[in-house]
C-alpha cells in the first residue's frame, strides 16, 4: 500500500477548489430583515421601563393602600349610618312627591330624573291655562330667545290681554337674558281685520340704533306670529299712524308671516347653567336639511349644534304628520341631559315642519328622561317653559 | 435601500457569506450571521477610520460575529453541562453537508470535514487565505495579528488537515483492500 504524504501545495490547491457557497436571498429582503432586527434589539427597553415604573409606583402606593383598607373599614360603618338617614329622607320625599305631582305620568322618584326635566311645554302640562310665548333678546342682543309661560286662563280674556298682563312677570335678567318686557306700548286686537294695533308713546326708545329697531320689529312679528293667527300689525305713535325709526324711517304697518321651517339650536347664556332651545334665523327647505344643519354650530349669536354624535340619525321619513326617525344602531346614545336636549330640539324642529308626533325606531335606550322612546311622542306646544309665580 | 448597504453588498456580500459559511458550516446560521455583520457595520461605520481596507475591516467584523455565535450557541447552560459531562465534548455537530459540497470529488468532501478538526483561529486563517484569497498581510490585518502569527497558524492548520486527510485516505485504502479481499 502506497503511503504518499499530502504536500502543502496539494492541500492549498484543494482548499482553493472548494466550491463557492452563495447567499441566494434577495438583497432587498436582507435589508428589510435588517431594519426589523434593529427594532427588535430595542424592544426590550420599553417593557423594562414600564416594569420599573410599575415597581416604583407599587412601592409608593403600597403603604397608602394598606392605610386605605383600614379607613375603608371605618368608612363602611359611617356608610351604614348615612344610609339609614337616606332611607328616612326617602320616606319623607316620597310623601312630598305624592302631594306635589299626581298628574305627571312616568315621573319616577329618582334623583336624576329631577335634573332631567323636559324644557318645552307639552299639552298634558297646560291643563286649563294658556301658553304664551315671549321672544326675549339675549344679553348681547344678538339673538332672540323664545320663552313660554303657562298663564292661568281667567274668564274670557283673549290671548293679547293675557300677553300684556303677563309681560311684567318675566324675569329676563334672572334667566340670563336682556330685560326687555314689559314693552313700552299698548296693544289692541282688531279681530275683524285680523290685525294687532301697537301704539308706542312719543318718547319711545325703540327707534334708537339699527339693532334696537330690528330687534323690536322682529320681536313684535315673532311674538304675534307664535301666539295668534294675526297677519298684520298696525304701528302707531301716541295714537297717530306710523312709528319713526332711525334707519327704517316711518313705518305704518308690518306684515306677519306664519313662523315655521326653522331648525332649533342650543344657546347657553354666559355663566348660566340653563340651556335654551333657539330657532335659527334661516329657514330650511325640508326637515332633513334642518337636521343636517343642527349638527354644526352656527356662526351667529353663539348658537350651538343641538344634534350631537350621540344621536346619529340614519333615516327620516314623514307619514301623515308623523315623523319616523331611524337611529343608527351604533349610536352611543345614553339616557342623559345632552341626549334629552337633542331630542327636544328635534321635537321642536319637527313641529316647525308640521309634524304632530314622532316615533323613534332602533333607539338603544328605552327611556330618555321623562320620554318613553318606545312610544310615539307628541311635539311640544312651545319651547323653553319658564314657570311663573 | 441604503446606499452604504448597497455598496457593501455589491462588493463584499458573497465573500463575507462564504467566510461565515465555512466558519459555521451551516447555511441558515450563516444567513443570520451575515445579517448581524451588517448591523454591526452600520453601528460602527462612522468609526471606520480607513486605516485598514474596507475589506479586511469587514472580515474582522465577520470573524468576531462568528466567534460570538459559537459562544452563544453553547450558552451558559451548555458551558455548565460541558464542565460535568465529558462525553458530550466528544460529540461533534453533524450538520448536513450542503449539496454544493456533496457533488464535488472525494478529496473536497474530505477536506471539508477535516476543517472541523481545526481550531477557530486555524480555520479562520485557512478560509481567509485560500478560500477568500487574502494575502498574508491582509489576513494579518483582518485578524489583527502579526504576519508571523498568521504564517505559523497557517502552517499548523495545514498540518492538522494533512493528518486527518491521511486518515481519510487510509480508511479508503482499507475499504478498497477489503473489496479486493472479497473478490
Amino acid at each position: 500500500m502506497k503511503k504518499s504524504e499530502w504536500s502543502d501545495k496539494q492541500l492549498e490547491e484543494l482548499l482553493r477548489q472548494m466550491p463557492k457557497i452563495e447567499d441566494h436571498r434577495n438583497p432587498r429582503d436582507i435589508y428589510q430583515n435588517l431594519s426589523i432586527k434593529k427594532r427588535k434589539r430595542t424592544a426590550w427597553l420599553i417593557p423594562s421601563f414600564a416594569a420599573a415604573a410599575a415597581l416604583l409606583l407599587f412601592f409608593i402606593l403600597a403603604p397608602r393602600l394598606l392605610e386605605g383598607t383600614q379607613s375603608f373599614n371605618s368608612a363602611k360603618q359611617e356608610d351604614v349610618r348615612s344610609e339609614e338617614k337616606i332611607s328616612l329622607a326617602d320616606d319623607k320625599s316620597s310623601i312630598l312627591n305624592k302631594n306635589e305631582e299626581d298628574g305627571l305620568s312616568g315621573a319616577e322618584p329618582k334623583m336624576r330624573m329631577t335634573e332631567m326635566n323636559k324644557t318645552a311645554i307639552y299639552d298634558d302640562e297646560v291643563e286649563n291655562g294658556k301658553v304664551i310665548t315671549y321672544w326675549v333678546p339675549d344679553s348681547q342682543a344678538q339673538i332672540i330667545v323664545p320663552i313660554s309661560l303657562i298663564v292661568p286662563q281667567v274668564g274670557n280674556k283673549n290671548w293679547l290681554t293675557l300677553f300684556t298682563e303677563s309681560m311684567g312677570l318675566l324675569k329676563e335678567e334672572e334667566w340670563g337674558l336682556t330685560d326687555y318686557y314689559p314693552l313700552d306700548a299698548s296693544f289692541e286686537l282688531d279681530e275683524t281685520n285680523n290685525t294687532v294695533i301697537v301704539d308706542v308713546p312719543s318718547d319711545h326708545k325703540y327707534g334708537q340704533g339699527s339693532t334696537g329697531e330690528k330687534i323690536f320689529l322682529d320681536i313684535l312679528q315673532k311674538t304675534i306670529a307664535s301666539n295668534s293667527q294675526v297677519n298684520k300689525i298696525i304701528l302707531k305713535t301716541n295714537g297717530q299712524p306710523g312709528i319713526e325709526f332711525g334707519n327704517y324711517g316711518v313705518m305704518d304697518e308690518l306684515e306677519v308671516n306664519p313662523e315655521g321651517k326653522h331648525g332649533y339650536f342650543l344657546y347657553t347664556p354666559d355663566g348660566m347653567d340653563t340651556t335654551y332651545h333657539v330657532p335659527s334665523t334661516d329657514t330650511f327647505q325640508d326637515i332633513n336639511a334642518a337636521f343636517e344643519a343642527m349638527k354644526t354650530n352656527q356662526a351667529e349669536g353663539g348658537l350651538v349644534a343641538s344634534i350631537g354624535p350621540f344621536f346619529q340619525i340614519k333615516e327620516v321619513s314623514i307619514q301623515d304628520n308623523k315623523l319616523i326617525i331611524h337611529i343608527d344602531e351604533n349610536t352611543p346614545m345614553e339616557n342623559n341631559l345632552e341626549t334629552l336636549r337633542s331630542f327636544e330640539a328635534i321635537l321642536l324642529t319637527a313641529k316647525e315642519f308640521g309634524v304632530e308626533t314622532i316615533m323613534v325606531v332602533n333607539a338603544p335606550i328605552k327611556l330618555l328622561g321623562p320620554f318613553d322612546l318606545s312610544k310615539e311622542t307628541k311635539v311640544p306646544l312651545a319651547p323653553n317653559h319658564r314657570p311663573i309665580e | 435601500m441604503d446606499s452604504v448597504f448597497e455598496e457593501l453588498y455589491q462588493k463584499y456580500h458573497h465573500d463575507v457569506f462564504q467566510f461565515l459559511f465555512y466558519m459555521v458550516r451551516n447555511k441558515e446560521q450563516a444567513e443570520d450571521l451575515v445579517q448581524e455583520v451588517y448591523i454591526r457595520v452600520f453601528k460602527s461605520y462612522h468609526r471606520f477610520e480607513g486605516k485598514s481596507s474596507e475589506k479586511t475591516w469587514l472580515f474582522s467584523i465577520a470573524r468576531n460575529v462568528a466567534i460570538d455565535s459559537f459562544r452563544k450557541q453553547k450558552g451558559w447552560k451548555g458551558r455548565l453541562l460541558e464542565k460535568f459531562d465529558w462525553s458530550q465534548s466528544q460529540i461533534k455537530d453533524d450538520y448536513p453537508i450542503p449539496e454544493e459540497i456533496t457533488i464535488q470529488k472525494e478529496e473536497i468532501k474530505w477536506i471539508y470535514q477535516c476543517l472541523d478538526h481545526c481550531t477557530v483561529d486555524q480555520r479562520s486563517v485557512v478560509i481567509l487565505r485560500f478560500l477568500n484569497d487574502l494575502s498574508i498581510t491582509e489576513t494579518a490585518q483582518a485578524l489583527d495579528w502579526t504576519e508571523s502569527k498568521v504564517k505559523t497558524t497557517q502552517h499548523r492548520a495545514l498540518k492538522v488537515l494533512k493528518k486527518h486527510m491521511e486518515m481519510f485516505r487510509d480508511k479508503e485504502g482499507l475499504e478498497s483492500e477489503e473489496v479486493r479481499v472479497e473478490r
